[in-house]
């Protein structure tokens, strides 16, 4: 079996940074309507898939179908008055939401929506502009969104926001981290830290022979690389402080958190941040995992996918996908503690995506240098010595556990004293009461003798239950 | 250089000049937004609604909680790491090409051991922990 | 003018204060204030089959910084009150109060020393509520009255305006205690 190199991406950068200014600003006045509108979707979306999982129904009243329901929260909380309590910094209770939301648009600006296209007549590519370091824009705009959390919270002037804000912050920065370094494999494989190019090397897999039939293998970044896939997965819910880490937000636990003094247009704009984060870094996972904005699998056989404007609409599906697996985790999972997630973390998503980055390195290099069977045989010899390892410990750690279960129950039979210590105290569970059963069977016939007509009935055929009810009547009268 | 086609200066400084036409836009937005809500909002603000927010009780103390140290420590710890990643990114995208052989890789586990020795440091240390 | 005519409802001619009252009342973000047993039925109108999520008010805000509509579920007691009173006030405009059954409506069952004999001593209420507890088609039926009064209110000139009618007509109307006979 031959497996192909993958082959780095073509360098597309050049045809960025040539638009005119009309193009660059339809181009920002579009990214932003769609973000805005795309959020009120999907403050609707969640309600109504929420409340379906929940066997409601969800806002179904205003607008048909509820659509109107988001655009009237958004509008009653630019009609309600505006608080600004007494111990709040001005400027930075001011600045907090805004820094959010700008950056939460900003990092939006490097995804890319479509090919080259063609608009009033001046060929441009679907994508806001692209940088060489297009990822680590992304990843640098969102960090700095959580600066407007932390500021936020401080600015406060009281106890729970500041928490709540610590909090939010720590739990993001952690998972930025574990993101990072899942998105250490891609470039591995894609040579570039650019989107459009990144998307542009998932555009052809390598084919592979097996008994003489061709295969086209995937070339998503997702299936090839599904450990950095499902690290970055998780690692996107962390960040964007949703559930089931969404415990600094919760409501029982530290009121609002960082929003508790925010009231009307900020706290309107912090909402809004938070669902465009959501958008953005599903944009960012279709892009880098998921092939952005090609045609999945069946579509692509059909040449016109990946031309013109149709891409648009396979960017929206996959991003799509993300947001309802958003929302599903929100609708189905309890929420984890902090401890709980700040391990998982840091002590199993960092070290298992550096010993992933560690690995996939490994791979490239010898695939590159050629060495592909000696490293297939390595890799195989390791995944079955580490097989027959696991069935030896499981057999040890069974027999081990069986020891100590016999050891167990033989230390529960321990003769019962009902006056251990002085007081009456009831048998354990594994002791018997001794000397009941013997004595309940004479009580038994004593009463038979007496006539009552319970526990003669029950003397002979019910057994233990019975002479031990009994021996408790005879006890408490 | 690698597989990256450089793009001249011109158009190279415009694609940042966008990206700062956009973090404008945002904040235009936003100040729009807050112009907006300044126009249309009633305003009526008493003593008690401006106090903090203490479910309900009057306030006590400061408004400054003490916090605990572990979040400064976490903070370093997520220096520490994205400076890392920082290092990482451009040395995966120019690792692969020609030219840079089997020193490179060796080089960058040499760097990530260092990364994960201080982190077992960290963890055997109990920092991890959030108690 | 034709095309006023053929959509639904005057949507043209419509007013600003009718604008304004249907989305304030289309997001009435309820606050939690469930004190007893109404926070039961309160809870159930929000779940299943009573659904409050229809109306867009299954996000009961815990901050009341950002609620529109306090639901009073519950007695209050004289020890709460204050702390009733606080969050009431932190409220931002415009808000309203729903008294949740007959303890906050009147006292209820407990004619003592220890509750407050209706939220009303406290806070101005918009709408009253009676049942012990109301079954959840009732706080469904009280919601819905409310969103009622919410999209007929006025703004500015015209509120003021109301106001003062409202003043009048209750300085020349007979006091409870001269009324006789039911007072329905």
């Amino acid at each position: 079996m031959t497996a192909a190199v993958m082959p780095l991406a073509a360098g597309e950068l050049a045809a960025f940074g040539k638009d005119p200014w009309w193009i660059i600003l339809i181009k920002a006045v579009a990214i932003t309507v769609f973000l805005l509108v795309f959020t009120i979707f999907n403050v609707w979306f969640e309600r109504r898939v929420v409340a379906r999982m929940q066997h409601r129904v969800g806002p179904n009243v205003h607008g048909k179908f509820g659509l109107l329901q988001s655009l009237a929260d958004g509008i009653k909380l630019s009609l309600k008055e505006t608080i600004k309590p007494k111990g709040v910094d001005t400027i930075l209770y001011v600045l907090a939401p805004i820094i959010s939301a700008a950056m939460a648009f900003v990092a939006f600006s490097v995804i890319p929506l479509g090919p080259e296209v063609s608009i009033f007549g001046h060929r441009t590519p679907l994508q806001l502009t692209d940088l060489p370091v297009g990822v680590l824009f992304v990843l640098a705009a969102a960090s700095l969104g959580i600066y407007g959390i932390v500021l936020g919270g401080w600015s406060s002037g009281s106890t729970y926001p500041l928490l709540g804000g610590l909090r939010s912050s720590a739990q993001m920065i952690s998972y930025e981290v574990a993101m990072g370094l899942a998105l250490v494999a891609v470039f591995l494989y894609s040579g570039s830290m650019s989107t459009s190019e990144i998307v542009g090397a998932q555009a052809g897999g390598s084919a592979v022979d097996i008994f003489g039939v061709t295969l086209q293998l995937p070339s998503w970044y997702g299936v090839v690389l599904l450990p950095s896939f499902l690290i970055y997965m998780i690692a996107m819910v962390g960040e964007t402080n949703r559930a089931p880490f969404d415990l600094p937000e919760a409501e029982g636990e530290l009121v609002a958190g960082f929003m508790t003094e925010y009231s009307s247009m900020k706290y309107l704009l912090f909402f809004l941040a938070e669902y465009v984060n959501m958008v953005t870094v599903s944009a960012l996972a279709t892009t880098m995992f998921l092939g952005g904005w090609r045609a999945p699998w069946p579509i692509s056989l059909w040449a016109g996918a990946n031309e013109g404007w149709w891409p648009l609409l396979w960017f929206l599906g996959k991003v799509l996908v993300f947001l309802f697996v958003f929302i599903w985790l929100r609708g189905t999972l309890p929420r984890m503690r902090y401890d709980q997630f700040m391990r998982l973390g840091w002590k199993i998503l960092i070290p298992v995506a550096l010993v992933w980055t560690v690995f996939v390195a490994t791979a490239r290099a010898t695939l590159s240098a050629g060495y592909q069977r000696q490293f297939f045989f390595g890799i195989g010899a390791v995944v079955i010595v580490v097989l027959l390892l696991s069935f030896v410990y499981d057999a040890v750690a069974a027999r081990r556990e069986k020891a100590e279960e016999v050891e167990r129950e033989e230390a529960d039979q321990v003769e019962f004293d009902p006056f251990a210590g002085g007081y009456p105290v009831p048998p354990m569970p594994g002791q018997k009461v001794p000397g009941l059963e013997p004595a309940a069977v004479a009580v038994a016939a004593a009463s038979a003798g007496a006539g009552s007509a319970d526990s003669s009935g029950g003397a002979g055929a019910e057994g233990a239950g019975q002479q031990a009810d009994s021996g408790e009547e005879r006890g408490r009268g | 250089m690698n597989g990256m086609a450089q793009p001249d200066n011109a158009s190279y400084y415009a694609t940042y000049t966008t990206v700062l036409t956009v973090i404008l836009v945002g904040v235009a937005f936003a100040a729009a937004a807050f112009g907006a809500n300044r126009l249309l909002r009633p305003t009526r603000p008493t003593r008690e609604k401006l106090l903090t927010y203490e479910s309900g009780v009057d306030p006590v103390g400061e408004g400054w909680a003490q916090t605990h140290v572990r979040y400064y420590v976490f903070a370093y710890l997520y220096v520490v790491f994205a400076v890392d990643a920082i290092y990482l990114f451009p040395w995966a995208t120019v690792f692969a090409a020609p030219g840079f052989g089997w020193v490179t890789l060796v080089e960058m586990f040499v760097f990530l051991g260092f990364i994960a020795v201080g982190l077992l440091y960290a963890w055997r240390k109990g920092v991890l922990t959030w108690t | 003018m034709g095309i006023e005519e053929k959509l639904p409802a005057g949507v043209l001619l419509t007013t600003v204060e009718g604008v304004v009252g249907y989305f304030r009342k289309a997001s009435v973000w309820p606050a939690t204030f469930g004190l007893a047993c109404c926070a039961i039925e309160m809870m159930t109108t929000g779940g299943p089959v009573y659904d409050t999520g229809r109306f867009g008010m299954e996000v009961f805000r815990a901050s009341p910084r950002q609620a529109d509509l306090m639901i009073v579920a519950g007695r209050v007691s004289q020890k709460m009150a204050p702390v009733l009173r606080q969050i009431y006030d932190q409220m931002p405009e415009p808000k309203w109060v729903l008294s949740m059954g007959v303890c906050a409506s009147s006292g209820g069952m407990f004619n003592n020393y220890a509750i407050v004999q209706g939220v009303d001593h406290v806070v101005p209420v918009d709408i009253y509520l009676p049942g012990c507890p109301p079954r959840p088609e009732m706080l469904l039926d009280a919601i819905l009255k409310l969103h009622h009064k919410i999209q007929t209110s006025k703004l500015g000139v015209h509120k003021e305006q109301e106001l003062e009618e409202q003043e009048l007509t209750a300085l020349e109307s007979a006091s409870t205690s001269e009324m006789k006979g039911l007072l329905r």
